[in-house]
């Protein structure tokens, strides 16, 4: 096991060896993109579905092998077994850095995207072009007080002695960026969050129109679950109840709070878990369709 | 070393289940005919929906919800694969909103492979698939925008949605547009079966692909996420049985202090966590002295060192 050890990611990037691993790794990068780029349309689904498959085994593997116990960060691994787990654990975050540059990429590529269409649009004289040009705007006038911000904020010699913490040491770039992050684009997340309270009345006022079977029972559930909601109208109920009779009356089972919470506990419960599960086989199920290249149509070409 | 007392059953069932959805993939392979899959309404809306806007004109918006790639997203993407496809061959004009850089550098591939499939390649619009903005409300903001302005006759909301899928749904409602939408987040659903014509429930949204194209590969997915959905149903069935059974009518006569078992002075009724199911599924985490292993050291590399080490530098 010697091999792994050796091929373990804390391992390789040593003592000057750093650099042929980055240059053999940059050129093997270049190399792969380069065949996949040249590759006829028909070789690409196998290229791809390879990708897919190491990528998921890696998971897989990760997932089901025994997890070292008590992995410390110079500790060597004793055994095939544990050798394996080191690997695999010391793999974690390669993996996931791997994620974050092809992220980094992709979202370049949304950019390029936001960028084709809205200048296309500005330029065209399109009748939203305004929208366009307000859009880019506010992205290239975030980007710019953004990182002036952040340069002045760690970078300059100021950053090592002044309290940025107190908005009083604040330069211009910094306030820029207070208002327009703070001041404007967390009101607006806020605006549109509050927008919500007025659809969920015109969908209820929709929804809960006697026309079926359903509906009423719907309309019904949700008025008693509503009503023992409203301290006034539970205190009443709770009172009409406890008159006509003791604590020990057969009538408390049917106030609308222990109404309302046998609905949520027998009914709203076990039908939102019947939903997870379902919902949980069909991931694992479309997870393991991809993992083994067997999906069909869309994606699956 | 990794499962104490019974964290392996986990592992088992999923195993098992895993074993099963496999199997019946292959089995159905070799089956002729077309497999039975009940009716899903909407499902069977796609062709009313995009009809619809062929008719008026209007474009068909397709949103795969805000997460990010992952089994959810590539499942929205598929059902989009199958809307579009019908839109290709009708020349209806459709828009996919992306929020996340990757759904849309996938769907952007795929809904030009779907008009490319289809050979009319000269209909696609390469602004038809747009990326809006990875922050949630900017993103509800800009497809509640793109639905009233272009005034959308149908909408798809396919995929992992939150608080904005309200948004999406009622802006559709106040176009007049045909709205199908399924989410697997269990919290949104309600919301649009109160806003939307037709609604995938569960995991309706994961059968799509395999309603829709009835290849058997697919299908035989279907059966093995039945068998599983059966599995599960008996289990919780007989968990629940014996549950009841060992509550009423069975005494316990040891309990567990401090990790070990001692006994009662007097028998005493078992609790839901003295069951056998309750056993199963309370796995008690190893202790810190459990979990202790010496192992010989490896000299740190010069960048694990601290900078102590290396002189303060």
């Amino acid at each position: 096991m010697d091999l792994m050890a050796q091929i373990s990611w804390s391992h390789r990037a040593g003592e000057g060896g750093i650099w042929t691993m980055m240059l053999v790794g940059f050129f093997i990068g270049m190399a792969l993109m380069f065949v996949i780029s040249r590759a006829p349309t028909r070789a690409r689904r196998p290229i791809v579905g390879a990708f897919t498959f190491l990528s998921g085994l890696f998971y897989v593997m990760l997932y089901l092998w025994p997890t070292p116990k008590s992995k410390g960060q110079f500790d060597i691994p004793q055994g095939p077994v544990e050798s394996v787990g080191f690997f695999l654990q010391d793999t974690v975050p390669v993996v996931k850095d791997f994620a974050s540059i092809l992220t980094a990429f992709l979202l370049g590529l949304g950019v390029f995207s936001l960028l084709r269409i809205h200048l296309s649009r500005i330029f065209k004289g399109h009748k939203d072009r305004f929208f366009s040009a307000t859009l880019l705007v506010s992205m290239v006038l975030m980007m710019i007080v953004g990182y002036a911000q952040w340069y002045q904020r760690e970078f300059t010699a100021a950053a090592k002695t002044t309290d940025y913490g107190n908005p009083d040491n604040w330069t211009g770039a910094m306030q820029a960026f207070d208002f327009l992050f703070d001041g404007l684009l967390q009101q607006m997340d806020a605006a549109m969050f509050s927008i919500i309270a007025f659809f969920i009345l015109s969908a209820a006022y929709r929804a809960f129109r006697i026309r079926s079977v359903e509906a009423t029972i719907m309309l019904g559930t949700a008025l008693i679950l509503m009503l023992s909601l409203m301290g006034l109208v539970d205190y009443l109920s709770t009172t009409a109840v406890a008159s006509l009779g003791g604590d020990q009356n057969v009538l408390q089972n049917f106030t609308l709070k222990s109404v309302s919470d046998w609905i949520k506990n027998n009914l709203q419960s076990p039908s939102l878990r019947a939903m997870e599960f379902g919902v949980g086989l069909g991931a694992l199920a479309m997870g393991l369709r991809l993992w083994l290249n067997l999906e069909r149509g869309g994606v699956g070409g | 070393m990794q499962y104490y007392d019974s964290g392996w059953v986990g592992v088992l069932v999923t195993v098992l289940i895993v074993a099963v959805i496999l199997a019946t993939i292959y089995r159905s392979t070799k089956m002729e005919g077309n497999l039975f899959i009940r009716r899903i309404a909407g499902l069977n809306a796609i062709d009313e929906a995009i009809g619809r806007a062929t008719e008026m004109g209007r474009p068909v918006v397709m949103v795969p919800g805000i997460g990010g790639l992952d089994a959810i997203a590539v499942q929205a993407i598929n059902i989009f694969a199958k809307v579009t496809q019908t839109a290709a061959k009708f020349a209806t004009p459709i828009k996919l909103c992306c929020a996340d850089a990757a759904v849309y550098a996938v769907a952007q591939e795929t809904i030009r492979d779907v008009y490319q499939r289809e050979g009319l390649i000269e209909r696609f619009d390469s602004e038809a698939v747009q990326f809006v903005s990875d922050r949630q409300f900017a993103f509800a903001a800009g497809v509640a925008g793109i639905i009233r302005r272009e005034k959308v006759a149908a909408a798809f909301f396919l995929g992992a949605f939150f608080a904005e899928s309200l948004i999406f749904a009622e802006s559709a409602n106040a176009m007049g547009a045909i709205q199908v939408a399924g989410s697997t987040q269990t919290t949104q659903t309600p919301f649009f079966v109160a806003a939307c014509d037709y609604v995938l429930i569960g995991d309706e949204f994961y059968a799509a692909s395999a309603y829709l194209t009835r290849h058997p590969i697919l299908v035989g997915s279907l059966i093995g996420q039945d068998y599983a959905k059966i599995f599960y149903a008996a289990l919780i069935t007989f968990g629940c049985l014996l549950t009841s059974y060992q509550m009423a009518f069975t005494m316990k006569t040891h309990k567990r202090e401090n990790r070990q078992w001692v006994a009662l002075e007097a028998p005493e009724r078992k609790t839901k966590k003295d069951t056998t199911f309750g056993y199963i599924f309370d796995v008690e985490s190893p202790t810190e002295e459990e979990m202790k292993v010496e192992r010989p050291q490896r000299q740190p590399n010069w960048w694990e060192q601290a900078p102590e080490a290396e002189g303060g530098n």
